[in-house]
């Protein structure tokens, strides 16, 4: 175990690397000019003198690899850049807008945990029945509709016609209420469909017939399926943590909350390549952990797995 | 046994959804709550990023734009020598910034400094590039001296940025260039909180030397959606939208919000003008012929009737009447597409009857126009341009870009047409003008095919420091002329600041210029 942890580690490195490669690539392709991007962020009139002064106060007159690896030594000391638009350090804006991010994707997980596991479980024991099929219903329904257009939905039945939640802001937990049950919907469904589906399939396994042969109780064996079912949840939910907190982006844009989608949506806007490439690195790494986490996750958890290592 | 569970997990539900509700729907009446889609960012008066609504706000000018002319403000009178180039200004006495500071004329000497100290970034104003010295004469009276007589002096001392006044105990190493330690001026309002990207709140000055504000404070929310801004002020959650061409609101919710009896609407006199780019120096529309053509195939009663819902006016050149300098007789153009089909005939622009597109020596009548992408509105008025053009033969690709694209495309001058907006009053016409002879605006680049494009960019010049207002008039007079005779913009329509609120919130109305707001004026009707 301790030899597989190693090189997954050691293969992060690399990989790490690569997306570093890609974050400063992706930004110097574009077309616009970093420096006029700099001084059109801040309504200075493009001129010349202007385009050159401030080359140079970015670094952008050095070679691209001199600025990469500039780049890089700076990221390894912690230094994500300055803000084009506002001269901030770029990490200050971040981890001033993380919490709330942090705080709208943990309600979220929190949703997708309870009610995916509970109603996927339910689906499965009572397969086929009407309230499996009302569910299936729900969650094709919920799957097809576009984010915007729920989150809208809700704001104007809860917030607007019932008048329960606020529409939009933070100011407190009750702000987190709307945002969170919209992000979490589309996962919701997805995590019901897996746990449904994973416990189907053990049903009609092998070890569940030498366990019913066995004798063991009802209650005994729906914890063996539900147990069996654990291992792709997690997987499952490893890759959706991050994706989850990518995709705080539109909600954050509909309910006005602060968070790091909407900074990075305001720097795409008005490219603000320091912050725009903080943040997709940013996003890689959490992809990188998170699938991390999952292999371990299997590699300890999951028999099968384990037999081949 | 059910039931009890039943009526339990019903309390449950209604404690849990008591316990939501949200502090922000008892909208306290003595605080107002604006939404804007944009936070209010850096209010450095002396920069650029920060919102211009809540500059106008902290810091106040030395005088101010109003529709009867300039008028005293931080200064209370002025002189200007017999050769237009010394400004002598004799300051109130009884101004304070809100940190206590006297406001004097050190305090102005040591603003203006800061100002020109970064004299490149506000290269778009010319009265920046015209100032020689500023000097105090006495704790009380500010000198400024000029290189030339620069007749929009005073307008452009009023504008919101950059000629205000910060507490100089904000200034970092006697300087704003680089940003500011607080936001501290002698406006109406103080900052006193700011959220970024979530929420600023500004308090009443209780010292303001002029008439205070009739309301203790204003939120101001930051709400990035449209359909979130609609839905909260239905709601009641704020009370107030204000803006100009459907940056927060546009004409179709703007129409919808008129009807309904929750909200009043307001829409301030023709402000700015809304207009297409034809760029002089592209391959076919280097021909003046093409223009000409342009000029008369595009419907614009149709635009203002069918997208713009009757709320503007139609343009027939480039400024409206009302706009300084701008009450010229010039020949109006029509909506007449029989004289664009003749015109692109005779030019040699033949109909291929098979492909329905005007060709010319193997080479088909297509052209590009862009727009801003996040603007709907523009986006509607280029399809109805296309339709248009279709019916006399042009094949018109409509491409809507992302701002910053949209902005870089300007300044490469790649494109034959282009959506255009100008400044409003009091940026119109004497800024907007200016803004011709900089490469990175896309009016230059327009410009650039035309013939006398040289004489034009000095004729500019030679308005911005005529002394004699008749000989000023005359110049724009030829500028103009000549602008609508080379057909360079097809005017469309000019545009209004619309503002929806509370119908409990009154004196809502406009400042001269399209960017501020005037908070100070407003108040809520008292509760019966």
């Amino acid at each position: 175990m301790s030899k597989f942890l190693l090189k997954k580690v050691l293969l992060i490195i690399p990989l790490l690397l690569g997306v570093t490669v890609i974050c400063f690539t992706l930004v110097n392709i574009n077309q616009s000019d970093p420096a006029e991007v700099s001084l059109r962020v801040n309504n200075i009139t493009v001129t010349k003198e202007a385009i050159e002064l401030t080359r140079k106060e970015l670094g952008l007159d050095k070679p691209l690899i001199n600025q990469y690896f500039s780049w890089l030594n700076n990221l390894i000391k912690g230094d994500f850049g300055i803000s084009y638009e506002n001269k901030k350090p770029v990490i200050d804006e971040l981890l001033e807008a993380f919490p709330i991010t942090l705080y709208l994707s943990l309600f979220s997980i929190f949703l997708i945990i309870v009610f995916g596991f509970i109603i996927g479980v339910l689906c499965a024991l009572y397969e086929n029945t009407l309230f499996d099929k009302i569910v299936r219903a729900l969650i094709f329904t919920t799957t097809a509709i576009p984010s915007f257009w729920l989150a809208l939905l809700l704001i104007y039945s809860f917030a607007y016609y019932y008048n329960i939640f606020p529409s939009n802001g933070f100011s407190g937990f009750s702000s987190l209420v709307l945002p969170s049950v919209t992000l979490a919907i589309t996962y919701i469904s997805t995590f019901v469909r897996i746990i449904r589906n994973s416990i189907i399939q053990t049903k009609n396994s092998l070890f569940m017939m030498y366990a019913k042969a066995r004798g063991i109780s009802k209650y005994a064996l729906i914890k063996h399926q539900v147990r069996n079912a654990i291992t792709p949840f997690i997987v499952a939910l490893n890759m959706s943590i991050p994706r989850l907190l990518a995709g705080t982006v539109i909600i954050e844009n509909i309910f006005a909350l602060p968070g790091l989608g909407r900074v990075c949506v305001h720097a795409i806007f008005v490219r603000d390549y320091p912050i725009i490439q903080s943040y997709v690195l940013f996003m890689a790494i959490l992809f990188i952990i998170f699938n991390l986490i999952a292999d371990i996750w299997v590699q300890k958890y999951d028999p099968r797995v384990k037999q081949f290592r | 046994m059910k039931s009890i569970t039943k009526i339990l997990t019903f309390c449950l539900i209604l404690v849990f959804f008591s316990a939501c509700q949200s502090k922000e729907n008892s909208i306290k009446k003595d605080e107002l709550i604006y939404a804007s889609t944009k936070d209010i960012r850096d209010i450095n008066p002396h920069l650029y990023s920060g919102e211009m609504a809540a500059q106008n706000m902290v810091f106040e000018s030395l005088v101010i734009n109003t529709n009867d002319g300039i008028k005293p403000n931080l200064a209370k009178s002025w002189k200007i020598t017999n050769d237009g180039k010394t400004y002598i200004f004799k300051l109130r006495e009884d101004v304070k910034f809100s940190d206590g500071l006297v406001f004097d004329a050190n305090i102005v000497k040591k603003n203006f400094d800061a100002i020109l100290e970064n004299k490149a970034r506000h290269a778009w104003l010319e009265l920046v590039n015209q100032i020689k010295s500023t000097k105090v004469i006495d704790k009380f009276t500010f000198e400024l001296n000029l290189k030339n007589a620069y007749y929009p002096t005073l307008t452009e001392l009023a504008m919101t940025r950059p000629f205000r006044f910060i507490s100089t105990n904000c200034f970092k190493n006697d300087k704003t260039k680089d940003g500011v330690k607080c936001y501290v001026g002698t406006g109406a309002w103080i900052l006193k909180e700011h959220k970024k990207n979530d929420y600023a709140l500004f308090v009443k000055n209780e010292n303001y030397w002029k008439n205070k504000a009739k309301i203790e404070k204003i939120k101001w929310r930051v709400i990035p959606n449209h359909q979130s801004i609609l839905l909260s002020l239905q709601k009641g959650e704020i009370d107030l939208i204000f803006g100009s061409d459907g940056d927060m609101i546009n004409l179709d919710a703007f129409t919808m919000l008129e009807k309904s009896n929750k909200v009043k609407t307001e829409l301030s006199n023709p402000i700015a003008s809304r207009a297409i780019l034809i760029n002089t120096k592209r391959e076919i529309t280097k021909d003046l012929e093409v223009r000409k053509a342009l000029e008369h195939a595009i419907n614009k009663q149709a635009i203002i009737k069918g997208i713009l819902n009757n709320k503007e006016t139609v343009a027939n050149t480039l400024f409206s009447k009302t706009t300084p300098y701008c009450n010229i007789d010039l020949p109006v153009k029509t909506f007449d597409i029989s004289m664009s089909k003749k015109i692109l005939d005779n030019d040699g622009w033949l109909l291929n009857k098979s492909t329905n597109i005007r060709e010319k020596d193997g080479k088909q009548l297509v052209l590009k126009l862009y727009y801003n992408a996040n603007n709907a509105q523009e986006k509607t008025i280029s399809e109805y341009i296309q339709s248009n053009l279709k019916d006399i033969g042009i094949k018109l690709q409509i491409i809507g870009e992302e701002k910053q694209t949209f902005l870089d495309r300007q300044k490469s001058g790649d494109f034959d047409l282009q959506y255009s907006l100008s400044w409003g009053v009091p940026y119109d016409p004497q800024s907007f003008i200016s803004s011709w002879r900089i490469p990175a605006h896309g009016d230059y680049q327009a410009q650039l095919g035309l013939e006398r494009k040289a004489w034009l960019d000095k004729t500019i010049e030679d308005i911005l420091i005529q002394t004699d207002d008749l000989k000023r008039a005359k110049l724009y007079k030829d500028i103009f002329s000549y602008i609508h005779k080379e057909d360079v913009y097809i005017p469309i329509s000019y545009s209004r600041t619309k503002v929806v609120f509370n119908p409990k919130l009154k004196d809502v109305g406009f400042n001269l210029s399209q960017y501020e707001i005037p908070f100070e004026k407003m108040y809520f009707e008292k509760s019966k």
